[in-house]
Parts: C-alpha cells; structure tokens; sequence
C-alpha cells in the first residue's frame, strides 16, 4: 500500500508539474485528487491495510493530498502568469498613440499674475476691493486732485460716455470708493480694467489692467511706502531683487515716486537683455503717499492719517515674463496662445 | 528737451562724467532717457546731449539753467547764472497795463491771459548769421539756427526758458503792441505757412491792424524779422498756461514756447531774460539797446512764505533729519528758510502726534518759494523737495505696522475664482476680451429692436472701428475670438469669459453686472482617433454638462432647470434657459443659422451666457457632506415609447415619474434616447429610464417596489401616453 501510494505520488507530481496549460492540469488534477481520482481510490483501499498500519496510511495519504494540492497551486499560478504573458500580445494596444482625454485648460496670463501679485498682499494684510469701471468726473480726476483742465482728462486720452462720465483711466478712482466707505485704517489692493485713449498696437492698448494698492493709517510713511514694494518685488521676482525708487509726479500722490525693480531676466546685469533694452531695471508703477487733498476729500483728518498708494501695470510685465512679444495677442482669445497656459 | 553737457557745465561747478549727471538727474525726478552722441552738421562740433523726459509740474526744469540749478542742489556743488542785468539805459519801466515809451506802445486788454508783457527795443540791427558757437549749441539742442536774432531769443529761450519772440518794429502799425483776445474768424499767417483762422478764445499779439502773434504759441509772417530789419522789438511775457494750451490743442500746433508756457514760465523771469538778450546783443555787437526796458504787468508776483514744521518731514518720510538738515536741503535748492517764532503753548491736537523729536513737534519753519516753483505750494511739497535731496534711495525701508489682521478674498471673489477653475478644468480656456463692442455686433446677433442689450452705453470718441459701444452682452467677444480663431485655421474654439456688462440707467452711472460667457465648437478631446462622434464635438449637451457640474460644484441646492427657449441669436429649437430655484440666470443654445453666418464661422458654435451675480447668489462656499447610503438600493430600467414633441420631453418624463414614485424612488434618469422610425413609427421616440429605490431607514421589500413601478407606469401611461415595457 505504502510504496503504491508513493508510486502513484511520483507519477502525480511529474504529471502535474509537467501539466503544460490550465486545462491539462485540471484535466491531471482530477485524474488524481477528483472525487473519484486516484487518490480517492487508494484512500478507500485502506480498508484491506492491517488495523494497526491504517492511521500511518491514514497520515501519509493526507500528506500526499496536501502535498498534491499545492503543487496543483502552484502550478496553476505558473502557468496563469505565463497565459497572460502570451494573452497580452493577443490584447497589446499601442500605447504610444495619443491620449484622448478631454482638455485641461491654464488661467489667462494676465489673471496669472494678477493672482501672483494678490497672493503677496493678502499675504501682507490686504483685502481684495473692487469699483466700477465706468465712472463719473468726481471719482475719474476730481477727487483725485486733478487741476481742472489737466490734460489727462482730455478727450484725446480718456474715453467719455458724456460731460460727466468716463472710463476709468486707473484704478485709482477705487481710492475715493473705498476711503468713503470705511474709516482708517484702510488696507486694500484693488486689480481692474482700465481704459486709455491709446491706439492699439504690439505695445498699447485702449484697455489694460492694474493693481492699485492703498494703505492709510496713523504713522504711515514713505519708508513703509519703501517697505511694503520691496516685499512685493522680493515676492514676485525673487530674494535677491533689487528696488529703485525715484521722483515722479502725479496728482494724487505727494510725494510721489516711480519704481522699478531689477531686471528678472538678465538680474539687473543690463547686457544683451531684451527684457529690460539693457537698462537691468524694469518699471512696474507709480506710487506716494496719498496727497492730503485727497485724504480731505474724503473726509479724513489729514493730520492723523498719512498713507501710501501704487499703482503697478499688468500688461507689460506679463509679456515680459511669458515672452509675450504683442499686446494684442492677450485681448485675442487666440487658442493656441491660450492652450500654452 | 536735448541738454547739451558741455553747455550745462557753464553754469555748475562739477567734473562728473555726462553718464554720472545723467543717473544723478534721474535718480532725482529729471529722467534722461538717452545719452546722445552729437556732430554738428559742418563737423566741427561735437557733444553729449543729456534727452530728458521732464513731469508736467516741473516746468522750471525745461531750461540749461533750470537742469543746472536742479543738478547742483543734488550734487552739493556751485550754481552760476549768466549775467542777466539790463545794460546801463535799459533799466526797466513799468505800468499797470498800458505804457508808452518813444514811438513804442503796450497795452494788456486780456490781464488773465497776459499778467506780464515785459519788451525790449534794439535799434541798428544787423541781421546775419549767429556766431558758431551759438548756431552750435542751438543746433545740439534741437534747434535749427536761421539769423542772430532769431537765434538769441532760441538761445535765452534755452538756456533760462523764458520763450521770446522779435518782431520787426518797423512793421508793427504805429507800434502798437496790443495783447487781446482774438475777434471770431480773425485771421492770421503764422511763420510755418499756414493760415490760421482764430476765436475768440485764443489770445493774440495784436497791432493796430490786427493779429501779428498767437500769443505763447507762434508768431505770424508779417511781422517777423527779415534781412532788412533794423528795428527790433523782443517780446517777453508771461502767459496763462490753460489759454496757450487751449489755442495750441485746437489749433494743432505745437512750439518751442507753447510746450514751456503750458507747463507754466516764471513771471519773474521776464526782465532777465530781456537783460540777457542786451548781453548777448553786445557781445555779439549786433545792434544796441534803447531803453528803457518796457514792463506792464498787474502785479508784484511775490509769494507768500510755506510753514513747514519739520517734524512733519519726518512723520511723513520716516526719517530723523534735525531741523538744520532740512533747512540745508531746501537752500539748495533756492528756497530760504527762517524760524518762525514758536507759541509758548502749542496747540494740543499738535502734541497728540507720535513725533520721535518731541521738541522738534514744535518748531515751524517759514520758506519762501520762488516764483520759479509753482507746483510748490504747501508743506507737503516741501518735504517732497526735501525727499528729493535727500534721495528717495537712501530712506530706510521699513513694513507698516499691521492694524487691520488678515488679508481674506470676500465670498464673491472666491466663488469667482472658483467658476474660473471649473470652467478651466472643463477644458475651456480663460479669455480676456475688449468691454467695447459694435453696433454691427447687435444686428450680427440677430437682435430685435427692443431686447434689452440694444440699449448700450456709447462712447463719445471711440477709439477703433466697430468698439463704439460698452458691452451689453459677453456674446460678441466670444462669437468675436471664435472668428478670429477660424481665420487662423483654429477650428476647435472653447473659451469662456467673466467680465462686466453695462447697463444704461435713467440717472447716474451704469450699472455694472459679471456675466460669465463661453462659446464653443469643435472637438472636445485632446485627439479623437477611433472615437465616434457623438463622444467628440462640444455641442449643446457638452456645455449644458458643464453647465451643471459648474453647479454641483459651487454647490446650489436650489433645483437648476433647462427650459426651452427662444432667444433671438439661438437656434430656435436648441435654445434652453436656465434658472436656478425661481431665478433666470441666463441663456444656453446653438447660434442660430444668422449668426454664424454674420460671424463666419464654419460650424454652429454653442454659446452660453450667465448673470454671475445671480447664479453665485445660490452657492455655497462649503460643501455639506451627506453620509452614504447603507442599505443597497433596488434597481428597476423601464422603457418607453413616446410622441416626440413639446409635450413629451425627458424633463417632463422625468417629473411625472418622480411624482408617482412615492417615498422609495431615490433617483430615476434618462439613460437612453432614440429614434427609429421603421421601429417606433413616425413621430415617435423611445426613452429608457433607470431607477433606483431606496430608503434610508429599511431595504423596500419587493412588493414595495413593484407597487411603486406599477404606479409609475400607470401614471406614464396615463398622462403622457406612453407605451411602457419593463424589464
């Protein structure tokens, strides 16, 4: 008994390890553990086995099973991995054609850096304001401290919609909106459309973005003013940008200063760089402290509070960091310039 | 204006190189934009001209002396003038507003547009080319020489930027110099050629016949200085700035003199630059003066003193200059300070400042400001001039104090935002278009006479064809972009925009909405190789898709519906609006035949336009979450055919069901629609709807559902007419 089970123990393993698909070693595996398989045979044959033999057969044909099961495993495993193998050239697809997802499409370049830019004075304490675009005499020069007869107002460089109503030529007219709307302290920054008199070419445009920013407070001064544009360079261009400030003039700010940071492309080298025609710096706005008379047109104690103001372009400055080379590409809704976004 | 180095030299102490003075001067308000390399045209001469860019508040700088005075306050070094005094004889004499002098005459008639007409009388003048020096430094300012008249009054006009102007007395009608308003449709030949016809807001030099000068802008040819002149009047006035720049505008002209009396001229500087016309006459030896000196004026053009206090300067520029320091600064340039005497008990409101010099809060300084300096006229452009010589550089940097917390977007802007990444992420791109539109673009919509975006907003001076408008409607930027695109053979146009409209009031401003807009056409994948169409093309069941799951993503739980709709620009029968609870939000469709044909496009874009306002009005900034559902749900797909008309939409399909689907219908959707008439028969569609059954408490037993499916059937059955298979 015992050396026909172990005959019949070599045959299964040879068979079944020899098995060369799934269905032959099914085929084997029931030829040998089914339930009327050869195995079964053998178990119900011991029987004629002497009374004091049959546990160790007994054991010994558990053994066998066990051990004949798990070849039955692993052979099966072997040759499942092996099938997918060979399936796979059946199921290859080329995965070098293109992918057919729909699009995932980028911010406008302009709103890009606009968001850049609020990121860094949310970061500083400002809150997002917003006014009209379309505005009245008052708020468009007046209240900003333009002379009467100052030639911005002019109908050659402001659009007008009649006597009294205009399009904004900055986002400065949103100073006036928000001072009269709130008490000091003030901190907001304010991105808009603006519209200038300008004919549009690959360097203007009638219609053009800013960000204007507005700070009054007890005890602001010009070195805050200094501050606070070293910050946002240093934020937007990197650690080691440069801040050149220098005298302007604009009505509503006194004293009033241009800035500039240095040139991002070349860092303020100034040698064969496009970016900045070799000056290394690149203007980015005006700015001042708010003159008196405009903090007293809208009903502040002049002595108390003191603030600052900027205004920086967006048109410019984002040509300059995407090598844009044409203003009007940004207002064409041109696909192929905006996919690259 | 060109600034000739070697000529601005003669008037300041320094040894710096033309690049140096060129950073000094930018650094402190006087831009150079360029440094030109110059030749004279007979070779002879050579210079660096500084080409500065000068603010429109700062006339005084639009002169060799002006830059020099400006340039030596920064540099700290000496500033000369040229000799200025009247040679002995012309020592002036002045009157109120007419004055008489040998067989010469001035009246003012117009004292607001000419406070000050100052003259000067040469007699045995000898006309003939400047000497090379001065054709030299006028040619390297930018001015062409013509004969030694002309060219000194260009040459005092330069260097102290007093504009003047010499006419022939022997040609002024009984010389008589009359300073008026011109009379309506008075004419006049100004010395470049043209005819000029005047009004009467346009201020001339006058004789006794008429007009001879455009006062502040141009003389005229009658009177101008020819090669037999021998009898020579130098005008040198002082104008009203608006007046000169009223006449210059309209008249589309543009002088030497104009640009400086626009800017304002120092009324003081009249008598000077006289004496420096005498000067210069004698030394050249080309004729001799007759004095004295004539000078009708209104007034003595003195200012009063500015109190500074010059704790101020440091409260505002956030420095600690001592007081010395600051009067040091303001007499370079020119302005003379003296303690004013202090009251022994300050005002209170005075001490309340957080001054760093406590002792400093009460000392006050009286400046005195030239003549020269109109845009100086309170404190606080006095500590602009002290910033200045300070050196905007050199003041610290430092962060305000933060008194008002963190910066946070309202809800509004972070909503905006958020539709501005749905959309994006849905595959349209963000675009950026002109607030201007055509009235072309209203009849290329197809618009009616009455619908409200024919009444727009229009621009008084447009600046290009077809933007005469403001934009009622984001429609025509869009359509707009799309051509644009096919005409760049771009055929797959997906772009959206959030941008303002503008709606005319009765009174006041317009009122300014966000809409949000987005035109489509073409395919909507990355590449659509074996792919059928259907799965393709952005047409109206793409956008309507993003439509509502820009919805579900600014979560609106008020209920969002299609309903068929017309609207003029829209196919009329794929044209849907949409509204959010019992709102209009806003239009969705194809463009109809007409208006892809007016915007030449090549296929029916689908367009969309929302009131941002209202729809973001309905969302959430956070979404609630709503536990899963435990039980499992029983599914039931039911089948129908019915008519294919207005009466038998999915939505209404889609109502009756929920109606009758009781307490256990979860959720019923279309999941398949067709068409097919050897199947159906004419005018007859099939809808399958699947359907789930739920409830949160307990697992509906099978008889429940069957209860409810038999419900809805009957109902269908009954109110659509609907032939109903279940399976």
């Amino acid at each position: 008994m015992e050396n026909r089970l172990k005959k019949m123990a070599d045959a299964a393993r040879s068979a079944l390890r020899g098995a060369s698909d799934l269905e032959e070693l099914e085929e084997t595996r029931i030829e040998y553990l089914g339930r009327s398989g050869i195995l079964r045979e053998l178990q119900q044959g011991i029987r004629d086995v002497a009374e004091e033999l049959r546990p160790r057969v007994g054991k010994l044909i558990n053994r066998t099973r066990q051990e004949l099961e798990k070849i039955v495993e692993e052979r099966r495993r072997e040759l499942e991995e092996q099938q997918v193998y060979e399936r796979a050239e059946e199921n290859r697809i080329d995965v070098t054609l293109p992918g057919r997802s729909g699009y995932i499409a980028g911010r406008h370049p302009l709103m890009a850096t606009l968001d850049d830019m609020l990121e860094i004075f949310l970061g500083l304490g400002y809150n997002i304001a917003e006014g009209p675009e379309v505005e009245n005499y008052y708020y468009g020069f007046e209240a900003l401290n333009y002379p009467p007869d100052h030639p911005a107002m002019d109908e050659q460089m402001t659009f007008y919609l009649g006597e009294n109503t205009l399009l904004r030529s900055q986002t400065s007219t949103v100073q006036i909106r928000v001072m009269e709307q709130q008490k000091p302290p003030v901190r907001v920054v304010v991105p808009g459309r603006c519209f200038r008199r300008d004919t549009v070419d690959a360097t203007h445009s009638h219609t053009f973005h800013q960000l204007e920013g507005l700070c009054v407070d007890e005890g602001i001064t010009m070195a805050d003013l200094k501050g606070t544009l070293i910050a946002f360079g240093r934020g937007m261009f990197g650690e080691d940008t440069r801040v050149r400030f220098r005298p302007d003039f604009f009505p509503f700010t006194e004293p009033s200063a241009e800035f500039a940071v240095s040139c991002f492309a070349c860092r303020g080298e100034g040698e064969n760089c496009r970016v900045c025609k070799n000056s290394g710096w690149i203007e980015l706005g005006g700015a001042g402290m708010v003159d008196p008379n405009v903090l007293a047109n809208v009903g502040y104690d002049t002595e108390r509070y003191t603030g600052f103001a900027f205004g920086v372009g967006i048109e410019r400055f984002t040509m300059n960091r995407h090598g844009i080379p044409d203003m009007r590409l940004l207002y064409s809704g041109d696909m192929r310039m905006l996919r690259q976004f | 204006m060109r600034v000739p180095y070697s000529w601005l030299l003669d008037y300041i102490d320094t040894d710096i190189s033309a690049e140096d003075m060129a950073e000094v001067l930018t650094m402190g308000g006087l831009e150079v934009e360029e440094i030109d390399n110059w030749a004279s045209a007979d070779g002879e001469a050579t210079d660096q001209v500084l080409i500065t860019s000068v603010t429109s508040n700062r006339g005084d700088l639009l002169s060799m002396t002006g830059v020099a005075r400006h340039a030596a306050a920064l540099l700290d070094c000496d500033f000369t003038l040229p000799d200025c005094t009247m040679p002995r004889g012309g020592e002036p004499e002045r009157a109120e507003h007419e004055l008489t002098q040998g067989d010469s005459q001035i009246t003012i008639e117009d004292l607001e547009g000419c406070p000050r007409y100052s003259a000067l009388r040469l007699v045995g003048v000898e006309v003939r080319e400047s000497p090379q020096w001065m054709a030299h430094r006028l040619e390297a300012a930018g001015a062409r020489p013509i004969d030694n008249m002309v060219d000194v009054t260009n040459y005092v006009l330069w260097e102290l930027g007093q504009p003047l102007h010499a006419f022939d007395h022997k040609l002024l009608v009984n010389g008589h110099i009359i300073v008026r308003r011109a009379e309506s449709g008075e004419k006049l030949m100004t010395i470049d050629g043209v005819a000029r016809e005047l009004t009467e807001n346009d201020l001339v030099i006058a004789d006794e016949k008429g007009a001879i000068a455009l006062a502040g802008v141009m003389g005229g040819t009658d009177t101008e200085i020819r090669e037999r002149t021998t009898d020579v009047l130098i005008e040198s006035a002082h104008f009203d700035p608006t007046m000169v720049r009223r006449t210059a505008q309209r008249l589309g002209m543009a002088s030497e003199a104009s640009y400086r009396f626009e800017r304002f001229v120092d009324p003081n500087l009249t008598l000077r630059a006289l004496g420096r016309v005498a000067r210069i006459i004698e030394q050249i030896d080309a004729g001799s003066v007759v004095g004295p000196a004539m000078d009708v004026r209104s007034e003595d053009f003195v200012r009063d003193p500015i109190v500074l206090r010059p704790a101020r300067t440091n409260h505002l520029l956030g420095l600690e200059l001592t007081t010395g320091e600051q009067v040091e600064m303001l007499a370079l340039l020119g302005l003379e300070s003296e303690p004013e005497k202090t009251p022994a008990e300050p005002p209170e409101e005075e001490l309340l400042h957080p001054y760093p010099d406590h002792r400093q809060a009460l000392e006050r300084l009286r400046v005195s400001v030239p003549t020269r300096r109109p845009d100086i006229e309170r404190e606080v452009d006095l500590i602009e001039e002290i910033a200045i010589v300070y050196g905007y550089d050199t003041i610290p940097a430092t962060l305000p104090r933060n008194t008002t917390g963190a910066g946070v977007r309202t809800r509004r802007q972070k909503l905006e935002r958020r539709v501005s990444e749905i959309m994006r992420g849905a595959g349209l791109c963000e675009n950026v278009t002109y607030s201007m539109m055509g009235a072309c673009d209203l009849d290329f919509l197809d618009l009616a006479e009455d619908v409200d975006q024919r009444d727009a907003l229009r621009l008084r001076s447009p600046a290009a064809e077809n933007q005469e408008l403001m934009r009622t409607t984001l429609l025509p930027g869009l359509l707009s972009a799309a051509r644009y695109n096919v005409r760049q053979r771009v055929e797959e146009v997906a772009l959206f925009e959030i941008g303002r409209i503008f709606v005319p009031l009765e009174v006041g401003l317009p009122e300014e909405r966000q809409k949000l807009g987005a035109v489509c056409m073409g395919s909507a994948r990355t590449s659509t190789w074996n792919l059928p169409d259907e799965y393709q093309e952005m047409d109206f069941y793409w956008l309507k898709g993003i439509m509502e799951q820009l919805c579900e993503r600014l979560y609106i739980d008020d209920e969002v519906q299609f309903a068929r709709s017309t609207h003029d620009s829209l196919h009329p029968g794929r044209a849907a609006q949409i509204s959010v609870g019992r709102e209009t939000v806003g239009d969705i469709g194809e463009i109809s035949p007409a208006v892809q044909e007016a915007y030449d496009l090549p296929a029916p874009a689908c367009v969309v336009e929302l009131d941002l306002e209202i729809l973001l009005s309905h969302a959430r900034l956070l979404a609630r979450y709503e536990p899963q559902p435990r039980l499992p749900a029983a599914r039931r797909d039911l089948a129908l055919v019915v008519d294919d008309d207005e009466k038998h939409t999915g939505q209404r399909l889609l109502n009756v069901t929920r109606e009758a689907g009781g307490e256990f219908l979860e959720r019923a959707r279309i999941f398949d629609v067709y068409v097919d008439v050897e199947r159906l028969g004419q005018g007859r569609k099939s809808v399958a709807l699947s359907l789930s059954f739920r409830h949160p408490e307990r697992t509906p037993t099978d008889e429940e559902v069957e209860e409810a499916m038999e419900r809805i059937t009957h109902r269908l059955r009954r109110k659509l007419d609907a032939e109903v298979r279940t399976w």
